[in-house]
C-alpha cells in the first residue's frame, strides 16, 4: 500500500493489503460514481418522478421521454452549441496565445521579459469572482458583453497563466540544438515553430487545450454576468433558467436531462485524455 | 486555481533558461530577436491588460465611488469601506465564508490524502480508481449542482429515501430551505467534489519519493505508520501546502453550489462572499460598494496566494 513495494513483509500479509485496497478503493469508487450515475439513470425515468418518492418500479419504465422532451420545449441543443462555440473558442485561442507567449518566454530574451512574465502569473492571483463589476463596465463599454466572443476571450484570460506557464516549460525541454539547426539551414522562426518543433510542442498544447476547455464548459458566475440574452445562454445559464425563469413546477426530468447532456462530454475528454490533464497537474510538482 | 502548482518550479526553470542558452552567437541578431520575441508575448499581454491589470486598478477606482449601473456618480472617499465593516449583511456574508471554509477544508484534505494513500502505487485498477475519485471535479460544481438540487427535493429525492429508510431524516425534509441542513448537504457535497482534487496533488508528490527511502525503512523494520509519519508527511511538506491553500481559496470563492442550490437562502443566511458581491452589483445596482467588497476580497485571497509563493518558493522540488 505503500509506493514502495514493501521488501521485508511477509507474502501473505501483502496478500491480505491488496484486497483491503481492492476492498477500499471499490467501496470509495462506488461513493464517487453512484451519485454520476444515478443522475444518468434518473434522467431516464418518466418526469412524474419529481412528486413520487424513488422506488424499485422506476427502473422500469425507463424511456427518452426528458430528452426528447427538452430538446423539442426547450432550446438545448442551441445552448450546447453556445457551450461548445465558447469552449472550442477558448481551447484554440488560448492554445495560439500561450504557445506565442511561452515560446516568446523560453526562447528570446527581451527587455522587460521578466516583469511581462510575472504580470502574466500573477493573474493566478487575482480571483475573477471579485472583479465581476469593472470587467462588466469595461465589456459592456466594448461591446463584449451578450457576446459569446467576449466570453470566450474573458475565460482565454483566465486560462493563459498556466497556459503560458505549460508552454514555456514545454519549450525549455526542447533541445537548443534543434531550433538552432534550423536556423543555420535558413529557416525563419515561425517556419522553425511550425515545421521543426510542433511534434515536440503536441503534448503541451493537449494539455491548455484540455484544461481551458474544461473550464469554460460549464463555467457559471462569469456566464451569468456576461450573458443577459436567453438566445446566447451557455448550458448551465439554460438549466438555471429551467429552474428558477419556469413559471410554476420546475420539471426536474428535464433538468436532469440537462445536466447530464452537460456531464457527457466532459466525462468522455477526461477519461479519453486524462494522460495530458494529469500531465499538467503533477508537472510542477514533481518536476525538478 | 489549479494551475498554482505550476509555479513550483519556476526558479528552477529560469536557471536552466540561462543554462541552456547559447548568448553569444545570437549577439548579432539580438535586437531582431527581441523585438521577434515582443511580437510572440504580446496577444497574452494585451489579454492580461485589458481583463486583469484595467480592471484591477478600475475597480480600486469604482470602491471610491457611488457607481450606480446607469447615470452620474462622485466619489465618496473611503465612505464604502467604513460602510462594509456595519453592514450586518456583508459582515454575515465573511462570517458565513469563513465556517463554510472551516467545515469542508479538513474533510476535503483527510478524504484526499487517504485516497492517494490508496491509489498511489500502481496497482492492478489503481488507474480506475483514480479516475474515479477524480470524475466529480470534472463533471464540475454547477452541473452537479444542478443534479443534486432534485435529489434534495422533499418526498422526491435520493438524500431523504436514503436517510429516512436509515432512520435519520423524515422522508419530506426539505434540504435546500433550512440553514443547518442546506449548509450540511452542501459541505458534504463539496467534500465529494474536492477531495479528488487534493488526491491528485498529493498523489504526484507521494510518487516523487524516492522508494529506496522506504525500502531502508523496511530493513529497520518500520511500521506503516512510522514510514508516513517520518518519511512521507516531511517530504510532502510542499504538497499538502500547494493542495490546502488551493482548497481554501476555493471555499473563499464558493459561489456556484449556493446559488443554484439555495439562492443564499433563507434570507441571505447562505450567503458566501461573491454572491454578496453579485448581488449587491447586479441585483441591487451598488456597484461602487459591491466592489469595495470585492476589493477586500482581492486583498485576502492576494495574502493567501503570496502565502503560498512565500512557503514554496525556496525550498527544492522534489525530484524523482
Amino acid at each position: 500500500m505503500t509506493a514502495a513495494p514493501a521488501v521485508g513483509v511477509p507474502a501473505r500479509r501483502r496478500r491480505a493489503g491488496f484486497y483491503l485496497y481492492l476492498a477500499g478503493g471499490t467501496l470509495a469508487s462506488i461513493v464517487f460514481l453512484l451519485p454520476l450515475a444515478w443522475a444518468v439513470l434518473r434522467s431516464f425515468m418518466p418526469s412524474n418522478l419529481v412528486t413520487a418518492a424513488p422506488s424499485g418500479a422506476d427502473f422500469s419504465h425507463l424511456t427518452t421521454r426528458n430528452y426528447s422532451g427538452l430538446i423539442s420545449t426547450n432550446d438545448i441543443l442551441h445552448n450546447a452549441l453556445n457551450s461548445l462555440l465558447v469552449a472550442a473558442g477558448t481551447a484554440a485561442l488560448t492554445a495560439v496565445v500561450a504557445t506565442m507567449a511561452g515560446y516568446g518566454f523560453a526562447r528570446f530574451r527581451f527587455p522587460g521579459s521578466g516583469i511581462v512574465f510575472a504580470l502574466v502569473l500573477a493573474t493566478l492571483m487575482v480571483p475573477f469572482q471579485a472583479l465581476l463589476t469593472p470587467l462588466f463596465l469595461e465589456m459592456h463599454t466594448l461591446g463584449l458583453t451578450n457576446n459569446l466572443v467576449g466570453l470566450a476571450l474573458f475565460y482565454t484570460t483566465f486560462n493563459l497563466p498556466f497556459g503560458v506557464f505549460v508552454m514555456r516549460n514545454t519549450f525549455l525541454q526542447i533541445p537548443w540544438e534543434l531550433s538552432e539547426a534550423a536556423a543555420v539551414d535558413g529557416a525563419s522562426t515561425i517556419r522553425t515553430l511550425v515545421s521543426v518543433l510542433r511534434p515536440l510542442v503536441i503534448p503541451g498544447i493537449a494539455t491548455t487545450v484540455l484544461y481551458a476547455f474544461l473550464f469554460s464548459w460549464t463555467e457559471f458566475v462569469g456566464a451569468l454576468t456576461f450573458i443577459t440574452s436567453s438566445s446566447l445562454y451557455t448550458l448551465p445559464l439554460a438549466l438555471l433558467n429551467m429552474e428558477y425563469g419556469s413559471v410554476g413546477q420546475v420539471d426536474f426530468g428535464y433538468l436532469e436531462a440537462g445536466a447530464v447532456i452537460a456531464m457527457v462530454p466532459c466525462v468522455l475528454l477526461y477519461v479519453g485524455l486524462q494522460r495530458f490533464y494529469i500531465r499538467g497537474l503533477t508537472s510542477g510538482v514533481v518536476k525538478g | 486555481m489549479i494551475s498554482h502548482n505550476e509555479l513550483l518550479s519556476r526558479p528552477q526553470a529560469q536557471t536552466s533558461l540561462r543554462a541552456g542558452e547559447p548568448r553569444s552567437r545570437w549577439r548579432g541578431l539580438g535586437a531582431r530577436r527581441a523585438r521577434t520575441g515582443l511580437v510572440l508575448v504580446s496577444p497574452a499581454f494585451a489579454l492580461v491588460g485589458v481583463f486583469v491589470l484595467f480592471p484591477l486598478g478600475f475597480a480600486v477606482y469604482i470602491s471610491l465611488t457611488n457607481w450606480p449601473l446607469i447615470g452620474p456618480y462622485h466619489f465618496v472617499g473611503g465612505r464604502n469601506y467604513s460602510e462594509l465593516i456595519h453592514d450586518p449583511v456583508f459582515v454575515h456574508s465573511v462570517l458565513f465564508t469563513l465556517l463554510y471554509t472551516a467545515i469542508v477544508t479538513v474533510p476535503i484534505f483527510g478524504v484526499g490524502y487517504a485516497m492517494a494513500v490508496l491509489v498511489r502505487a500502481n496497482l492492478r485498477g489503481s488507474v480506475f480508481f483514480r479516475t474515479a475519485f477524480f470524475l466529480p471535479f470534472i463533471v464540475g460544481l454547477a452541473t452537479e449542482s444542478f443534479m443534486l438540487l432534485l435529489e434534495l427535493q422533499p418526498d422526491s429525492g435520493a438524500a431523504d429515501y436514503v436517510l429516512s429508510r436509515l432512520g435519520l431524516a423524515h422522508a419530506n425534509t426539505a434540504w435546500t430551505v433550512h440553514y443547518g441542513l442546506a449548509l450540511a448537504a452542501i459541505c458534504v457535497f463539496v467534500i465529494w467534489f474536492a477531495s479528488g482534487l487534493t488526491m491528485m496533488l498529493l498523489m504526484a508528490g507521494m510518487q516523487g519519493i524516492p522508494v529506496s527511502l522506504y525500502e531502508s525503512a523496511d530493513v529497520d523494520g518500520a511500521t506503516w505508520w512510522q514510514k508516513e509519519r517520518r518519511i512521507t508527511l516531511p517530504l510532502l511538506r510542499r504538497n499538502i501546502a500547494l493542495s490546502l491553500i488551493i482548497s481554501v481559496i476555493g471555499s473563499f470563492l464558493a459561489f456556484n453550489q449556493f446559488y443554484i442550490l439555495t439562492e443564499g437562502g433563507p434570507g441571505t443566511s447562505t450567503q458566501p462572499v461573491v454572491m454578496w458581491i453579485y448581488e449587491e452589483a447586479f441585483v441591487q445596482y451598488h456597484l461602487g460598494y459591491a466592489t469595495a467588497g470585492a476589493i477586500a476580497l482581492v486583498i485576502v485571497v492576494g495574502i493567501i496566494s503570496a502565502t503560498q509563493f512565500f512557503l514554496l518558493r525556496d525550498e527544492k522540488p522534489i525530484r524523482r
